[in-house]
């Protein structure tokens, strides 16, 4: 490709505080489950990588203790990867998909000693931003790199974390960095102005069990070129309560690729 | 003597001739009046605030004539047709003498006035507006649109008035005019005769001793531009002359500023010459020479005496500006007692006037103490080398310390509230991951997907705010405007009738019951041919149901405060 190469980057960051899935799985039989949620994200992630060749992904767990990578894994994989190849999956994708699954199952499954509530979001969102400005340093001449956070939350705000969150989102605002939010349970006032400040997307959604189809829906209209009719419904889009597209103009040459 | 006003006569002159009829002029207190001889009333009044100048005859002319020019463009000439005619111009004279002294107090009240108003529609497009909203169209009256207006305005009006400084050319300046047979003709207005009033004291001196005691006005310019053009060289030969002892104040001034001049510290007049370094390399035996003709002495001296009183008129502005405007005002009163031109004759056959023009030396002004200081200071001081004196910057109190380092506290408590619910809820959450294997082709039921997408769509929970249109896309630009001014007519109007309340006085109920009436004719002579106007243009009409409650407010107001005043009056 004679153009410029524009990777898109993805940084999930994913709210895995046990007490409160634990707690909705308790009250509610038919109500999203964790593992629903984590395949709702592989799905989308996967659906990502789809989109461009160059495109990136990362995940993070945010958990109440601590925070996470569960892709990419900072030891590298060991080669017991043979069973990923059983259903004829696309390879790349299978790879992501069992990383992600193992890593996530044997932070959920780890005892811990102590038990903390709030969730370490501000923490995750701190190794975003790093993650992310490690990989732009590695990009080399001519590639460029267009980031972007999506955080999955589902605990409360933590009000000690404040202060820092408050840094985080400043500084993510200052290297161009979306924030985008998807929550699961209660308003958060915290991502409400993270994605004001820094130009992304909050979404609360209505039904949790549609998370994937509101992630796909939604990142169909961040990650392709900017169209005000919907590609999936031609309808003609002024979204006020929902995504706010005009700020976030991507190149076409994602959607140009697949197609 | 039968006027229909009962103003005080100051001067009737008779004989009086306007569009060739008879008759008399009355000179009063407020306006001019002319009279026909055989009618008892006035068929030409003026009131002196209208006249915007007036204007005189040659002498030469054989009609004796005087002109008054109004605001409003029109004119009116008298002819004054004494039979003889030196009596003629007598009477001419008295009267524009006396028009010269009148004019002045009125013309600049009505000129302010008018000038102002005008300033204010012009500048602000919106009051225009309003104003041809309110007073055009006949809801209130102009009177009652600048009531408020004009006590604002005044107010703000009381800024300093500004001095106009005395241009150093300004008797050079005076163009006389030859009148072909070897007499010169100079146009004297009011601000030259301030000028010179400013630079020659003395002359301001003679002026207030002899006019209009001894000599006329214009006799008294003749005499000075005569004399001003005779001892230009100071020789004082004419000892009858008006002005001889006014060259010796000058000169007597002029070494009284010589030695002042020597105390600045930072200025040595005294050490400079005119010797060039470049003819003896520096070297050369001091130059000594004193310029040997006395009338070159004496030219300089005179350009130096000017300038120093063209400049000290500006240094004594600025400082009588800080002081006080009180003490400039006598100054400005003499100057503009002549109002127009002051048509004065020279029978002189000195043609062409001397350029005096100004040349820029380094005279200083004498010091006074308090500036002398500044200049020292000036000059000896550094501003970045001066220690920053800073305001103190604002402490910030904290109340609550940690409340500013962590942000807003939770609101609720947390909802997992026991130890136990926690680990069970933990418990769950790790079998859970224990057994679970991703099925990613299940991840989401079909019908929740679209239900999800319905959501998104247009009309979907999600998608709210979209269905209504923006007002302003929805309305055109000109009902746009046209909404604008409705508002802020009205809100001139409820203004006024806002501001009569508490109704205190007599005037203030007549107001109120005036403005109620007013209220109710904007309602049906400007709302409703609007509301009917959105109708027909099918859209919601509800857009001025704001302004239909403030009105509907401000009728409840004066509903009740009628019944109040009834009830008081019963009882």
């Amino acid at each position: 490709m004679a153009e410029e190469e524009e990777s898109s980057l993805l940084v999930v960051i994913v709210d895995v505080n046990p007490i409160w899935w634990g707690k909705m799985r308790i009250q509610d039989e038919n109500d999203l489950k964790f593992t629903q949620c984590m395949e709702s994200i592989l799905v989308y992630v996967n659906s990502h990588l789809m989109m461009h060749r160059s495109n990136k992904v990362a995940i993070i767990a945010s958990h109440t203790n601590s925070s996470c990578f569960l892709y990419p894994t900072a030891t590298p994989t060991t080669e017991e990867e043979e069973d990923f190849l059983r259903d004829g999956k696309y390879e790349h994708f299978a790879k992501i998909d069992d990383t992600i699954f193992k890593e996530v199952k044997k932070l959920m499954t780890a005892h811990t000693a102590e038990l903390h509530i709030d969730t370490l979001l501000t923490g995750s969102l701190a190794m975003a931003l790093c993650y992310i400005h490690r990989l732009e340093k590695e990009c080399i001449a001519g590639e460029k790199l267009k980031p972007r956070i999506l955080v999955i939350k589902a605990s409360d705000d933590s009000a000690s974390q404040y202060m820092d969150f408050m840094n985080i989102i400043f500084t993510a605002q200052k290297q161009n960095i979306l924030i985008d939010a998807c929550v699961l349970d209660k308003d958060s006032g915290l991502l409400q102005q993270a994605c004001d400040i820094t130009g992304g997307i909050y979404l609360k959604i209505p039904q949790r069990t549609g998370l994937l189809q509101y992630l796909l829906v939604s990142s169909e209209n961040i990650f392709c070129a900017f169209s005000p009719i919907c590609s999936t419904c031609h309808t003609a889009f002024k979204i006020k309560g929902a995504p706010t597209l005009k700020k976030k103009k991507k190149k076409s040459a994602a959607v140009v690729s697949i197609m | 003597m039968a006027t229909a006003l009962s103003e005080d006569v100051l001067l009737v002159v008779s004989h009086v001739r306007h569009k060739k009829r008879d008759g008399s002029l009355y000179l009063m207190t407020e306006r001019i009046g002319w009279m026909e001889g055989s009618r008892q009333m006035f068929s030409i009044s003026h009131l002196y605030a209208d006249i915007k100048m007036q204007k005189i005859s040659t002498e030469g002319k054989a009609k004796v004539q005087l002109q008054l020019i109004l605001h409003d463009g029109g004119a009116n000439t008298f002819h004054f047709a004494n039979a003889e005619r030196t009596s003629a111009l007598k009477d001419r004279n008295d009267v524009k003498e006396l028009l010269q002294q009148l004019l002045p107090k009125f013309k600049t009240k009505a000129n302010k006035e008018l000038e102002e108003k005008n300033r204010m529609l012009q500048e602000d497009p919106e009051l225009f507006q309003l104003y041809k909203d309110l007073v055009m169209s006949g809801v209130i009256s102009a009177d009652e649109f600048w009531a408020n207006r004009t006590v604002n305005s005044t107010g703000s009006q009381n800024t300093q008035h500004q001095d106009v400084g005395v241009s150093a050319a300004f008797l050079a300046d005076i163009k006389p005019q030859t009148d072909g047979c070897n007499g010169l003709r100079y146009n004297l207005t009011a601000d030259i005769i301030e000028s010179i009033f400013r630079t020659y004291p003395a002359v301001k001196k003679k002026h207030a001793e002899n006019v209009p005691d001894n000599m006329s006005e214009s006799e008294f310019w003749t005499r000075f531009f005569q004399s001003h053009y005779f001892h230009r060289d100071r020789i004082n030969a004419g000892n009858k002359d008006l002005f001889t002892d006014c060259a010796k104040i000058d000169e007597k001034e002029m070494k009284k500023v010589v030695n002042e001049r020597l105390d600045d510290p930072l200025l040595d007049l005294s050490g400079m010459s005119d010797s060039s370094f470049g003819e003896g390399y520096g070297v050369g035996a001091k130059d000594s020479k004193s310029s040997g003709n006395i009338s070159n002495t004496n030219l300089i001296k005179r350009f130096n005496h000017h300038n120093t009183r063209v400049l000290g008129v500006s240094e004594k502005a600025g400082t009588s500006i800080q002081s006080s405007s009180i003490e400039s005002q006598p100054s400005t009163s003499t100057g503009s007692s002549l109002p127009n031109k002051n048509n004065s004759h020279i029978a002189n056959n000195q043609s062409n006037g001397r350029n005096i023009s100004s040349v820029n030396s380094n005279t200083t002004q004498d010091e006074t103490v308090p500036s002398k200081r500044m200049r020292i200071k000036e000059a000896i001081e550094y501003e970045d080398l001066v220690p920053e004196t800073r305001p103190p910057a604002v402490m910030l109190n904290l109340d609550k310390a940690e409340r500013y380092h962590h942000g807003p506290m939770p609101v609720s408590k947390m909802d997992y509230a026991t130890t136990e619910e926690m680990i069970n809820a933990t418990q769950v959450i790790r079998e859970d991951m224990a057994q679970a294997k991703p099925t990613l082709f299940q991840t989401i039921h079909g019908s929740v997907a679209s239900s999800v997408v319905s959501e998104l769509s247009p009309g979907g929970s999600l998608m709210h705010g979209l269905g209504q249109q923006p007002l302003h896309q929805l309305y055109s630009q000109d009902i746009q405007v046209e909404m604008k001014n409705m508002y802020s007519a009205l809100c001139e109007l409820l203004r006024h009738f806002w501001s009569c309340f508490p109704v205190s006085s007599k005037f203030l109920e007549e107001k109120v019951t005036r403005m109620k009436i007013n209220l109710e004719r904007f309602q049906t002579s400007k709302l409703q041919p609007f509301r009917e106007k959105l109708a027909m243009q099918h859209f919601n009409v509800n857009l001025i149901n704001h302004m239909e409650e403030l009105l509907e407010t401000a009728y409840g107001k004066f509903t009740s405060w009628q019944a109040r005043r009834m009830g008081s009056i019963v009882r």
